[in-house]
This record gives structure tokens, sequence and C-alpha cells, in this order.
């Protein structure tokens, strides 16, 4: 695969459910791809789609109609086994709340899906809590961390099965300014050393340091941003 | 990190909920367990006590041939008495292969202790084979033949000259000590037949008689002929493999009911831990949908539900095991002050393999408690546990 392939193309993308007796349209024909080695931000009010947008990117949800791939796989009509093994081969997930497992130590949440890809990846966890400034940390709680220490610890999560495409849902949410940045610091490093990034924010930093902006408004993209050279 | 640490983790989480399951496992099994060891236990004691005996049939005076049999067994005063005669009628019924008289009495001494004398002839050693004396039978008046406990306790030797225990101005000789059998006969005092009926003032007067039939297959015509006789109508003709039988009828439809109670009390266990793992879920569920986001899959939230489940029975059926076998002493103390008959020997036995099955059975239940907690677990979406993570 090229660097300028696309890792993920989007067309027509569409989202409808049910509320009541009112067929609503989360997302309207959206169509959009993001190249290898990309970092979008995709921003919009509340309600705009942003979250329906990203967990149809990330295998967690069936659109009602358009096409996905994801390099050049078509996945938006893969069967719920094919969508896990998508999910934990090919894509990070990082989460606004975190997400980390409250009995495990930092090293065992960072672990986690490489037991579940029945991969051996202590080398590796090593390595990711060394690059998210964590290696002092790995034996701790997380309630013995602080907010931005979580995220690192997520994002290392994310990481750790090597997958091609991290997707993040407000990753600053939840966290004061300076924290934000420094996270926001991390991914900008991530994707420097080729990660493509897509990011559902709020924040105007983030969005400002992506390299890309697809904004949302009422399920349809009003600003696609132009690709990254 | 591998699937056991992972779920055994979660125990932490909740260490009262977590104890509370595991308790009710554990005290499940130790039930089931204690059950089943008694079971084991008290058949072989039975029948081990009657074996000891060597006789086919016990005659005993008229009363309860329960009571007269526990009597014969473990030793007691008698209420009532045969006397000679009876002996010799039975003694001569075609079919009786040997008979051997006893007179039993148990006096107690004014420190409380109670000493078991047994009056007997050579004709009890016919019934005896198993028996081993180290020194010689009681031949001659004032001989004692003491059972190895006894000997033990009073540090008698052969050949010393011992003061009787509870009987107050009488002696005799130790003329031998039985070697250990492991039942009641270790802690008797055998003596001459005629020692005992006039130490205890009951001249010509038996307890019961042991009889030892030529051919074990013909018990019921010996036993019609035996109460058929002149003397048949005082008697009480116990055959003991009948004996056996009805007191293992009555003790197993007793087990039979606090089995099946047992077995309720598992199935409340099982329901249990299904519950806390049911309530386990529902507060984890946006973890677990997390853990589906990162690459679980169905089979692996339903792995880990029911690594978890099993876990818990485990650790409840293991201390249950262990509950049982460290209050086994004061289980076979209390069964012993309520059963009707209780051999000597231990009560409650401990098997491995009875051990192993009560622990297979409780990780049984454990998958089987686990279906549901684990299906439900499995079916979260990771979409819906976003949305929550979002709402919280």
């Amino acid at each position: 695969m090229s660097e300028r392939e696309p890792v993920l193309s989007a067309a027509g993308l569409t989202k409808s459910y049910q509320r009541g007796r009112e067929t609503v349209r989360a997302l309207d024909a959206v169509s959009f791809e993001i190249l290898r080695g990309e970092f979008v931000a995709i921003t919009g009010p509340s309600g705009a789609g942003k979250t329906t947008l990203l967990n149809l990117i990330g295998c967690m949800d069936s659109p009602t109609s358009g096409t996905l791939r994801i390099g050049r796989r078509e996945v938006h009509n893969l069967r719920e086994r094919e969508r896990t093994m998508l999910r934990r081969e090919e894509i990070g997930f990082v989460f606004q709340h975190f997400g980390l497992m409250p009995t495990l130590s930092v090293a065992e949440n960072v672990a986690l899906p490489s037991l579940f890809a029945r991969r051996n990846g202590s080398e590796r966890i090593d390595e990711l809590l060394e690059r998210v400034g964590l290696a002092h940390r790995r034996t701790h709680r997380p309630h013995e961390l602080s907010g931005g220490e979580m995220q690192r610890v997520a994002i290392a999560r994310a990481l750790v099965n090597q997958p091609q495409l991290l997707l993040a849902d407000e990753p600053t949410g939840n966290l004061d300014s300076a924290t934000g940045d420094s996270i926001i610091a991390l991914f900008q490093q991530l994707n420097r050393d080729g990660l493509t990034i897509v990011v559902v924010t709020h924040n105007a930093t983030m969005a400002a340091a992506a390299g890309r902006r697809i904004a949302l408004a009422d399920g349809r993209i009003v600003t696609a941003g132009a690709q990254q050279s | 990190m591998n699937w056991l640490t992972l779920s055994r983790n979660e125990w932490r989480r909740r260490p009262l909920r977590t104890g509370v399951t595991v308790a009710g496992v554990a005290i499940a099994v130790a039930a089931l367990f204690s059950l089943l060891a008694f079971h084991d236990g008290y058949q072989d004691g039975v029948r081990s006590e009657i074996n000891r005996l060597g006789a086919h049939v016990l005659v005993v005076p008229k009363g309860c041939p329960y009571d007269a049999a526990s009597m014969a067994l473990h030793g007691a005063n008698w209420p009532c008495y045969l006397s000679t005669n009876h002996f010799e009628e039975v003694r001569g019924i075609p079919g009786v292969a040997q008979a051997a008289p006893a007179f039993m009495a148990a006096p107690t001494a004014s420190n409380s202790t109670q000493t078991v004398y047994v009056g007997i002839d050579e004709r009890m050693l016919a019934l005896r084979p198993g028996w081993k004396v180290d020194g010689t039978f009681p031949r001659a008046s004032g001989e004692i033949l003491a059972g190895a406990e006894a000997a033990r306790s009073h540090g008698w030797i052969v050949g010393q000259r011992v003061a009787l225990p509870a009987l107050p101005g009488e002696t005799g000789v130790v003329s031998g000590i039985l070697q250990p059998t492991h039942g009641s006969d270790d802690a008797f005092l055998y003596t001459r037949l005629s020692d005992a009926q006039r130490w205890f003032q009951k001249p010509g007067q038996l307890t019961h008689v042991l009889v030892k039939l030529k051919d074990a297959n013909l018990t019921e015509s010996t036993l019609i002929a035996m109460r058929g006789c002149d003397a048949g109508m005082d008697m009480n003709i116990v055959p003991l493999a009948h004996l056996f039988r009805t007191i293992q009828t009555v003790v197993n439809s007793t087990q039979l009911l606090l089995g099946c109670v047992a077995l309720i009390g598992l199935l409340v266990a099982g329901a249990g831990v299904s519950n806390a793992m049911l309530m386990s879920v529902s507060e984890r569920s946006r973890e677990i949908g997390i853990m589906r986001a990162i690459g679980a899959s169905r089979g692996d939230v339903f792995r880990l539900i029911w690594l978890e489940t099993i876990q818990v029975c485990a650790a409840g059926a293991v201390t249950g095991v262990l509950l049982a076998f460290v209050s086994s002493h004061a289980v076979e103390s209390w069964l012993r002050s309520r059963l009707p008959f209780a051999p000597s020997d231990a009560l409650v036995r401990w098997e491995w393999w009875v051990a192993a099955a009560c622990i297979g059975g409780a990780m049984l239940l454990g998958s089987l408690a686990a279906l549901l907690p684990a299906s439900r677990a499995a079916e979260l979406s990771p979409m819906e546990a976003i949305r929550e993570g979002a709402r919280t």
C-alpha cells in the first residue's frame, strides 16, 4: 500500500434510527477519504453526528446505507465476528472517560488488547509506556493516576496491537487545558511517527493541531478540509 | 497477564460480595462433603463392628434387639438376662456350628469411669480367630484378659496382680493382653464366665450368646428352629446381617433426606453465585463494552465471566472441603451423641476422590451458574458502552 492510498474511505454513508415513530437521520450521505498518515479532526455541534460517524468508522455499528472501506476492505457489511477482528487488529480506540479497567495495573491495562489478540506484547508494553512517559507508573492502578496519565495509558493501550488507525472520542474532554495540550502534543508526535489519527473533538486547539478538519452539522459534512500533502 | 489473572482481579473489586458468595458455596459443599464422608465411614464402621463379633446370630433377652446389639457391641449394663439353659438349647439346635455364652457388666468407679467386664469361656476363641493374645487366655479363677487400650490406660503388664477397676476389694492377675483390634474389644476386660457371674452376683445367668452357623446361607431355617425351641419365647434371635441391613436402611433414609437438603443448599448457592455475577455484569457493563471495543470477542467476554464464576465456585468448594475437614471432630462428636447406634470406628471417613468429586461438582454447578451472566455480558454492544461512557 502506498503512503497516499486512503486508509479510510466513506461513500454515501447514512445512519438512520427510530425514535418512537420518528426516523432520525444521524448521518446523511457522508462521503470522505482519509489518507494514510493524516491527522483528522471531526468537529461540529452536539447532535451533528460526530460520535455516530466515529462508531461507524470504528466498526462498532453498521451504516443504514453507503459504503465504508478500511484500506482496501469493505467493512460496512461485515458480520460481528469480522468487525471484532478488525477492531482488534486495525483500529485503536481512545475514549473521553479513558475506559481503563480499575482492577488492573497500568501495564495490565496496556496489555489487555494483546491478550484479546492472543499475543505476547510484554516488550511492546514497556516500549509504549516509555513512549507515553509512564514507565515509572507501570504497577500503579488507574485510581492512583491523574487524568492526563490515565489518558496516556489509554493511548498506549490503543497502540499495543499496532493499529493502522487511531480513533479518539473527545480525548481532551475530561482534562484541564494544560493536560489537554500535553495529550494533543502526544497525538501530534504519534502522527509524525506515521500513525493515522481521527479525533472527534470540541477542543479548538486539538482541531487546529490536526492537519485536516471535517466539520459536521445535522449529519452532513459542511467542511471537509483539504487532504494533507 | 493471562485470562486467569484477569478474572481473578475482579474479586478485589467487591471483596465483601465475593466473600459472601464464596461462603455460600463453601457451606453447601462442606455439608455435602461431610454427609458423603459420613455415609462411607458409617457403613464401613457398622460392617466392621459386626464382623468383629465373629458371629452370624446374636441371642439376647427379650427387649429391643437394636439396644441389645448396641450393648453387646459397645459394652453396657444389661437390664435382663438369659439362663445357662437357654444357651444349652441354642447350642443343641441343628445348624449351629459354635455358640459362645457371655456375661457383660459395666460398673462405674467412684471417679465416674466405667469399666466393661465380659465373662466368656474358651468357646469365644472359635468366634474370634483374629485375636492375638500376649500371654494366655484366662483359665484360672481371678485371671483377666485385658484389651489393648484398657491395659495401656491402666499401665498393666502380663502376670501383674491388679486391683480390678470399679470392683472394690477384688483383685485379679493379668494373664494376657489382647493385641489391638481397633474395635470395642480394646477397651474391655475379659474374664472367666464364672468369675464375672460371681463378681456381679448373677450365678448361672448370661447377657447374650454369640452364635456361628454351619452354613450362613441356611440362616432362615436355623432361625426358625431357634425361635421354635422351648426357650424361644424368652429370647430375641437377632441375625446380624439383618441387623446391619436394618440399621443401614434407617440411616440411609436419613442420609437421603439430608442429601436432598444439602443438594438444595448447593443449588441455592449456585443461584446466589449466578445472581452475584449478574449484578457484577450489570455494574461493569461499560467496562465490558470497552473491552469489546478494544478487541474482545463475544467469546472472550463469555470466557472471562465464566472463569470468574468458576473461580468463585472453586474457591468456595476448596474452602468447604477444608471447613468440613477442620470441623470433622466436632461433627463426629455431634453425630455420636445423636445416633441410636454408632460404631466405635471413625464415623466420618475422608476420601480424596470424594473431595475431588465435591470440588468438581461445585465447578460444574459454577459452569451452569455462569451461563446466564456470561451470555448477558457477551451480548453487550460496544457502542452502547461508549454512549454510557459519554453520559456518565
